[in-house]
């Protein structure tokens, strides 16, 4: 059962199970028209998401990770293919699809317990069910003595808590995050990607994960998708075991085990090449 | 973030005392020139007191059909009407120019045009429409304030990161809650510089359009002075005219402070 290095195969390998998955991207490409000319962001990607799966998306700067997001979140027009939730047309923007940005994109307007109740409000739901939640949310990411506090008053690691708590209020389907940590010192960083890998053991949420951090890709991901450099394909899969013993650890103790190390040389050598093949 | 905020207190003391020691000096020479030592004829340049004796007898007395608060409060009424109608008018349509495309190509080239019309061009044609009424004043007032309204709210929006958009987008809100929860509020101190601008603006339009037109106002006591050759008159009103300027714009700074909590003490120079 237990593999000694995490399992690879080539990312034209279909998914073999009967359920619809959770999320589909089919066929997407994305082509910028610029003034010098039409830029290939996108190279047709397929990708599919079962439930419950927390993917990883790493690859070089440039390469078209964050529109592959965007374009998932039904935030940008794929130029072609579409995007699938539960078998359908995933349509237009909403909490089904929740994102949570790299530079936080909090309401400045707003206090910290607004911004988090934002979803509740435009859907309309009661005060009182907002209030449960958002009390719910603040105890979680250890947010409560800065309810009353506004966004520019925050550190960037309480700021990204505040945007996370944001996303989840709404009970998404699906969390969409586009380098969440890309902003914040290595301290921070450590401690929420701790954090993020605890509440996935908790709530056990659909997750679609762009990071630059080939680290960070491999001790929160189930699978590991490798882009190559602009325009951005899908490289190679790396499936992670569903035991690894690093899962719900600290990530600076994940270093010490030696499958880890191994599926975060392999997934390096992989992106490596997209970095040095110029 | 300590030593910043233990500065600030520090840093506000001497301005205040420089800003009140220019405006000493400057009566001091005034003083010198005229009831001192007599340099210039009183009836070029009054002495500080023979202005504030003359502020005294027009605070109590009508001159040419009002007390000095009678002529300040006639050109107050006319600035408000103004300048209400430039904000209730030109916010909106400068927030639609930034955030609806087909309305901006629509409207921008006849605004662009517009705008370079100096507020007075149209003086003789509101006489003509409305005669020497209020009406006329404000209207004065009203297109002196109205393109810094307009500029001011567009700028605002259309500075408005994209991403937070997006991410209301994200949460489910539509384009109007967008808009009105998200897009507003970020453009707000960018819309209430606007405002102050074209408050002034207005306020000192109007002033010369009370010099041309009207039986009231600060502009017309002004025009009085002139014709009764009284200068003392004239400098009562300039700076009876400055000072409510300046007291205004200090109230709409502490409405903002007030209206505009979050406002990062940084941003605001953006």
């Amino acid at each position: 059962m237990r593999k000694a290095s995490a399992a690879q195969r080539p990312a034209a390998d279909g998914v073999a199970t009967a359920a619809v998955p959770k999320m589909e991207l089919r066929g997407l490409s994305k082509t910028f028209t610029t003034r010098n000319g039409t830029i290939e962001a996108l190279a047709p990607c397929d990708l599919v998401i079962r439930k419950g799966e927390f993917v990883t998306v790493v690859g070089p700067s440039g390469c078209g990770k964050s529109t592959l997001m965007m374009i998932a979140a039904g935030l940008e027009a794929p130029t072609t293919g579409e995007v699938f939730v539960d078998g359908a047309p995933a349509g237009a923007a909403g909490p089904r699809r929740s994102v949570v940005f790299q530079k936080f994109a909090l309401f400045p307007s707003e206090t910290v317990a607004q911004n988090i109740e934002f979803g509740l409000r435009v859907a309309g739901i009661a005060k009182q069910e907002r209030e449960a939640r958002l009390q719910e949310q603040l105890a979680m990411m250890h947010l409560e003595q800065f309810r009353h506090a506004y966004p520019h008053e925050l550190s960037g690691g309480m700021q990204q808590r505040v945007a996370i708590a944001r996303a989840l209020i709404v009970r998404p389907e699906i969390l969409l995050m586009d380098e969440p940590f890309g902003a914040l010192d290595a301290q921070t960083r450590s401690v929420l990607q701790e954090e993020v890998s605890r509440l996935r053991r908790v709530m056990d949420y659909t997750v679609l994960f762009i990071t630059h951090s080939v680290e960070e890709a491999v001790y929160l991901g189930d699978r590991v998708i490798v882009m190559s450099r602009r325009p951005g394909r899908i490289k190679r899969e790396i499936v992670v075991p569903k035991d690894a013993v690093w899962r719900g650890g600290e990530i600076e103790s994940a270093n010490d085990h030696a499958d880890f190390n191994a599926a975060r040389r392999e997934v390096w050598e992989l992106v490596r090449e997209e970095i040095v093949r110029q | 973030m300590n030593s910043a905020a233990s500065h600030g207190p520090r840093r506000v003391a001497p301005a205040l005392l420089y800003g009140t020691l220019t405006l000493a000096a400057l009566l001091c020479a005034w003083m010198l020139a005229t009831s001192a030592l007599g340099l210039v004829d009183a009836r070029v340049l009054p002495s500080p007191a023979g202005v504030l004796a003359r502020a005294a007898t027009l605070i109590a007395t009508p001159f040419s059909g009002a007390t000095l608060a009678g002529h300040a409060l006639a050109s107050l009424h006319r600035w408000i009407i103004g300048v209400a109608c430039a904000i209730a008018i030109g916010i909106p349509v400068g927030v639609l120019l930034a955030w609806l495309p087909p309305v901006r190509a629509a409207v921008a080239p006849l605004f662009e045009l517009l705008r370079f019309i100096p507020p007075f061009a149209w003086v003789p044609i509101a006489v003509l429409w409305f005669g020497a009424s209020t009406t006329t004043q404000a209207l004065v007032v009203f297109i002196a304030a109205f393109p810094a309204c307009v500029i001011n709210a567009q700028l605002g929006v259309s500075q408005v990161d994209p991403i937070l958009p997006r991410a209301a987008k994200a949460l489910g809100a539509g384009s109007l809650a967008t808009l009105l929860r998200v897009v507003m509020p970020v453009a707000a101190p960018s819309a209430f510089t606007g405002v102050r601008i074209a408050v002034s603006n207005g306020w000192m339009a109007l002033v010369g359009a009370e010099l041309i037109v009207g039986k009231q106002g600060l502009g017309f006591l002004i025009s009085q002075g002139q014709n009764n050759d009284s200068v003392a008159t004239i400098f009562v009103g300039i700076i009876a005219i400055g000072v409510l300027g300046a007291l205004i714009d200090v109230v709409l700074q502490r409405a903002q402070a007030r209206m505009l909590p979050w406002t990062p003490p940084v941003a605001e120079g953006l």
